[in-house]
């Protein structure tokens, strides 16, 4: 029976060549979003699943209130892992672990040169907890004695093959390493996590090493004293003990807080507690990041993921309203076969199933195409996706099964509905010839237009949010920021083994090129790059005014580099001091000068130092379009510095535009010469700028894929419709034409019903759009208007575009000629 | 074989009551041949339909081969359908999409032969109707005649007690006409087949054993030859 089922599905198939191609290439569309999606939303929701107990293990983690503003840090202050250990009874294991950040490795050879890894990230403090709460496997070495003893290092293998690349594992065992100046020795291999683990770190140096106090800069950098400072190197995990509930332990942490860190009144409004992260939670969570101190570990957005799901159901619904659009459409076509079947013998139920089944060839045919598209798919869209998601069916038999079902649920939606219309008709009336007459106003024309409603509802919903991303975005890169931002580059000059003299001549010899107009240096550009607040007062009379200022630090020339507008007083000059600052004017308004010539001249508390206002800036965005202007005051700070900053301002490039790869190079040779054991890195403003919208420029490359799919599919349909309808409406049309009827008004009269359905599909649409619009608007504190022509351009495109489509059918109908059609009749 | 009881069939049309078929009664034996004559819209095709349980009378009793049909489930009434009848069609109405020797072999999927039996009953009849090398043509390749040869064995293929002819030639030239003609006849005589057929034609009507006029819903006359 399966076997007569499917050689009559594959004639209809090849009958009705052009249903099947829309229907496979909707289903294949909306199938491989739905694969590519569902192995991005899978990948990052599998992170860390795999520990044992891990419903119980928790990151402690702390919140910091100032002044009604949360601040959050992944870290704890150091002696709180001591402290839980003796006074919490609910927690099982206390796991104190320290980030080290980026220390070049050095392998010390006999024979040779020492081999040097420069900048390794992924290196801790660890003691034997952290294996007693995280399992690995160990090739040699055990978790209780590997890191007890001070200097011991346990490496993964996939490292340890890095660092000896030619000796066997039992030989590199005993071996030394030295970080930067830390010297080790090789006591234990493991073997990297199999499963997907934000816990990435390949070297275990011995906590002890820090704690025992030996190495007088490791033990302040662990900080097992002050519970003022927190560094988010320093992490905390531990497992409660079963039943134990995370709010207690929260509580309990409180009262050690207050008991070793008691309140004092300079620190009024501002407060301090820690908090239980879930494990789950730390793959996602964008306050407390990963971790800070390895590279490549970004949190997922689950709002992204869920948009993600939003767009793959989206689009797979679009594809099968276009399969039962097509389908019952063409129902009159087969009602033939169904009465006759009938006739024969068949009972509904088995003409339900061999419709079915010939939905679910057609699926199964797009399955397989997206098989073949989806490594391809991946690769488009690489830089967006992460790299650990792979598309490699043979060894993801979650994906085989999720195919399976994915396969079964498509026929079942798409297919569903037309079998029961199909198998519906009554073989009495199909054998008279009734139901080719096709004279009646059926249920399923009213679901058809339903369902083109529906889509371009979808459509229509994609392309507003598209363009309404696509302006915010255009407006926040191009709006005047009060600084200047192009032509400038940004390089940093490094940590280690650098000084004053080296800075004063790698400055010297940037400012012999040629290139180079001026040159600042300091601290962070106007935005970007990371901030300092700091308390400040100003005595107004009596009254005292505290605010929290932004600080920036450069030197004489960083207005003139950033082109800020100075509104009044002087510039910085090379002998102020932390005692002389620029403010900009939403400071001086806060400390109540209406003019900003008034602010001069006033003191700043800073420290218990007072700072002399010497200049007010006018209003610059120091921060994204996330967040409102805020006070900030400019400081001088000379080369003296370390690690400072250099922003150079380039001359405008000619026509053919070679100065600034010529700079660029300028720029690197000087750089060797002064740091020849650094890499160069530069980076040009204007594309830092640009890149703390990366979020929503991901958006917005989703969005206009979404959009893309989601029209061409709506089109495809629309197009297989009017062929049907047109086709329908044959000897109408041709009736007309006889009457006198011209192509323009034939066109016409074609062309109103989907005009109509399209103007109700725009006046659903555009509520929800705006609602939306303003929701995700609402992450911006400086926003482009939701301008009335989004939804005009949105409406029209849509009209036009569905136009087009239809046109051509259409006309070719309207044009044809009325002998041909009446003649068969 | 079977017996229609003061059977009705009418439509609602405003407030009064269109019938089609009105108060008629009818018995047929096994092994009749029956032709049903009368004009266009006499209602002989309801009439036919309704013997075949392929539609409903609005009243009336219905027994066939000893079953109470209007007291059937439509589940029971398909069963028996399949069990006893076979339809042959003016139209033909073959399945476009399959070839002949697949159209036949239909009936018999519905009712769940084994693949190697259906082969063998196929191949006996394609024989019987000498169409062996059409098997693999599809129903657009063929002529009128050759179309309705197939639609009759395809009715036959599962030895129905009982055919349903509604206008078998209608659609056909003479000579066709009388080869589909005397092929029934032999069916009736050499295989005891129960024939129902509805025609226009007097000539085609003489093969039948009794002749019933249809006028306005009712039952004119029966004259037995």
């Amino acid at each position: 029976m399966i076997k007569n089922y499917l050689i009559i599905a594959l004639r209809n198939f090849w009958r009705n060549k052009l249903f099947t191609f829309i229907n496979i290439i909707g289903l294949s569309i909306g199938i491989s979003a739905a694969i590519v999606i569902y192995l991005i939303v899978n990948y990052d929701f599998t992170f860390d699943k795999f520990h044992k107990d891990g419903d119980r293990i928790y990151r402690v983690v702390s919140n910091f209130t100032y002044q009604s503003e949360i601040g959050y840090n992944s870290g704890v202050c150091g002696p709180l892992a001591g402290a839980i250990k003796n006074q919490v009874p609910g927690v099982e294991i206390t796991v104190p672990f320290f980030g080290i950040y980026g220390p070049d490795v050095i392998i010390p050879e006999k024979e040779k040169v020492s081999e040097k890894y420069k900048k390794q990230d992924g290196v801790i403090l660890a003691g034997p907890d952290y294996f007693k709460l995280f399992k690995y496997e160990w090739v040699i070495g055990s978790p209780k004695t590997a890191l007890t003893e001070p200097n011991n290092v346990v490496l993964t293998t996939d490292q340890a093959k890095r660092y000896f690349p030619s000796l066997q594992y039992h030989e590199m065992i005993g071996k030394v390493i030295i970080y930067d100046t830390l010297k080790v020795t090789l006591t234990g291999l493991i073997k990297p996590f199999k499963q997907k683990s934000d816990l990435t770190f390949h070297d275990f140096i011995s906590l002890s090493t820090a704690t025992n106090g030996s190495n007088k800069a490791l033990f302040s950098y662990v900080n097992l004293t002050s519970w003022d400072h927190t560094n988010s190197v320093s992490q905390l995990f531990i497992k409660l003990l079963p039943d134990v509930s995370p709010k207690l332990v929260e509580k309990q942490l409180k009262q050690i807080l207050l008991k070793n860190n008691p309140p004092t009144p300079d620190r009024k409004g501002s407060s301090h507690s820690f908090v239980l992260q879930p494990l789950n939670d730390l793959h996602f969570n964008e306050r407390f990041g990963i971790f800070d101190f390895t590279a490549n570990s970004s949190v997922a957005s689950k709002t992204t993921l869920f948009g993600l799901l939003v767009i793959a159901i989206f689009l797979l619904l679009l594809a099968c309203i276009n399969f039962i659009n097509l389908t019952t459409a063409q129902a009159s076509k087969r009602a033939k076969e169904i009465g006759v079947r009938k006739t024969m013998g068949s009972s509904r139920w088995q003409l339900i199933i061999q419709f079915l089944t010939e939905t679910f060839l057609l699926t199964l045919i797009a399955v397989l195409i997206s098989i073949v598209i989806t490594p391809n798919l991946l690769k488009l869209f690489s830089n967006f996706i992460s790299s650990g998601i792979k598309f490699n069916l043979p060894h993801q038999p979650n994906i085989v099964l999720f195919l399976v079902l994915l396969t079964l649920l498509v026929t079942f939606i798409a297919g569903f509905y037309p079998a029961i219309i199909l198998s519906a008709s009554k073989s009495v009336t199909v054998l008279k010839n009734q139901s080719l007459s096709n004279n009646r106003k059926t249920r399923s024309t009213i679901l058809r237009k339903t369902l083109t409603v529906a889509q371009f509802i979808i459509a229509l919903f994609f392309l507003m949010g598209t363009i309404l991303v696509a302006k915010q975005i255009h407006y926040v890169l191009n709006k005047d920021l009060g600084f200047k931002k192009d032509a400038i580059v940004t390089i940093s000059t490094p940590w280690k083994n650098n000084n004053q003299a080296k800075r004063q001549v790698l400055l010297n010899k940037l400012y012999s090129l040629p290139q180079i107009q001026l040159i600042s240096v300091g601290e962070d550009p106007p935005l970007t790059g990371g901030e300092r607040f700091t308390e400040v007062s100003y005595l107004d009379g009596k009254k005292e005014i505290k605010s929290n200022l932004l600080l920036k630090y450069g030197d004489k020339n960083y207005l003139k580099v950033f082109q800020i507008k100075l509104l009044a007083g002087r510039d910085l000059l090379s002998s102020d001091t932390l005692q002389q600052m620029i403010i900009n004017d939403t400071y001086a308004k806060i400390i109540g000068c209406r003019y900003a010539q008034d602010a001069i001249g006033k003191y700043i508390d800073m420290d218990g130092k007072k700072s002399e206002v010497i200049g007010v800036t006018a209003d610059f965005h120091e921060h994204s379009a996330h967040s409102i202007i805020k006070p900030l005051a400019l400081l001088s700070i000379g080369i003296d510095k370390n690690n400072s900053e250099f922003h150079l301002a380039l001359k405008p490039q000619s026509a053919d535009g070679h100065e600034w790869k010529t700079a660029i190079a300028g720029m690197r040779n000087a750089w060797k010469e002064v740091y020849p054991d650094n890499d160069f890195d530069y980076e040009f403003f204007d594309e830092a700028i640009a890149r703390q919208y990366y979020r929503e420029q991901n958006t917005s490359t989703l969005l206009t894929w979404a959009t893309s799919l989601s029209i061409l599919i709506s089109c495809l349909g629309l197009l297989g419709l009017t062929i049907y309808t047109t086709n329908q409406r044959t000897k109408e049309i041709g009736v007309r034409k006889v009457l006198g009827a011209s192509v323009t008004q034939l066109v016409t009269l074609l062309s109103k019903e989907l005009s109509l359905l399209i103007l109700l599909a725009f006046v659903i649409t555009t509520p929800f759009a705006w609602i939306a619009m303003n929701k995700w608007m609402q992450s911006f504190a400086d926003r482009t208007a939701i301008s009335w022509w989004i939804f005009a351009l949105s409406g029209g495109g849509m009209f036009i575009i569905a136009l087009i489509t239809s046109g051509f059918q259409t006309v070719k109908a309207a044009i044809a000629n009325p002998v041909k059609s009446l003649r068969s009749e | 074989m079977l017996s229609l009881k003061n059977i009705s069939k009418y439509y609602q049309i405003g407030g009064n009551k269109s019938f089609v078929l009105n108060n008629v009664s009818l018995e047929v034996e096994e092994g009749e041949f029956v032709s049903i004559m009368g004009p266009s819209g006499s209602g002989k095709s309801t009439l036919l339909n309704i013997i075949g349980m392929l539609d409903e009378p609005s009243e009336g009793y219905h027994y066939f081969a000893g079953n109470a049909v209007h007291q059937l489930k439509e589940k029971q009434r398909a069963a028996l359908y399949k069990q006893y009848v076979g339809f042959v069609f003016q139209a033909y109405h073959l399945i476009d999409e399959l070839t002949v020797y697949e159209n036949i072999e239909t009936p018999l999927i519905y009712q769940n032969y084994s693949g190697s039996d259906r082969k063998a009953i196929v191949a006996d009849m394609l024989d019987r109707f000498q169409i062996v090398g059409k098997k693999d043509l599809f129903p657009a390749q063929l002529s009128g005649g050759q179309q309705q040869l197939v639609g009759i064995a395809r009715a036959l293929i599962t030895k129905p007690k009982l055919i349903l002819a509604d206008e078998p030639t209608g659609n056909l030239n003479s000579k066709q006409g009388i080869e589909i003609m005397e092929l029934f006849a032999k069916l009736n005589k050499e295989d005891k087949v129960t024939i129902i057929q509805v025609t226009h034609s007097e000539k085609n009507a003489g093969y039948g054993s009794r002749i019933i006029n249809l006028l306005d819903g009712k039952i004119d006359s029966s004259i037995k030859l």
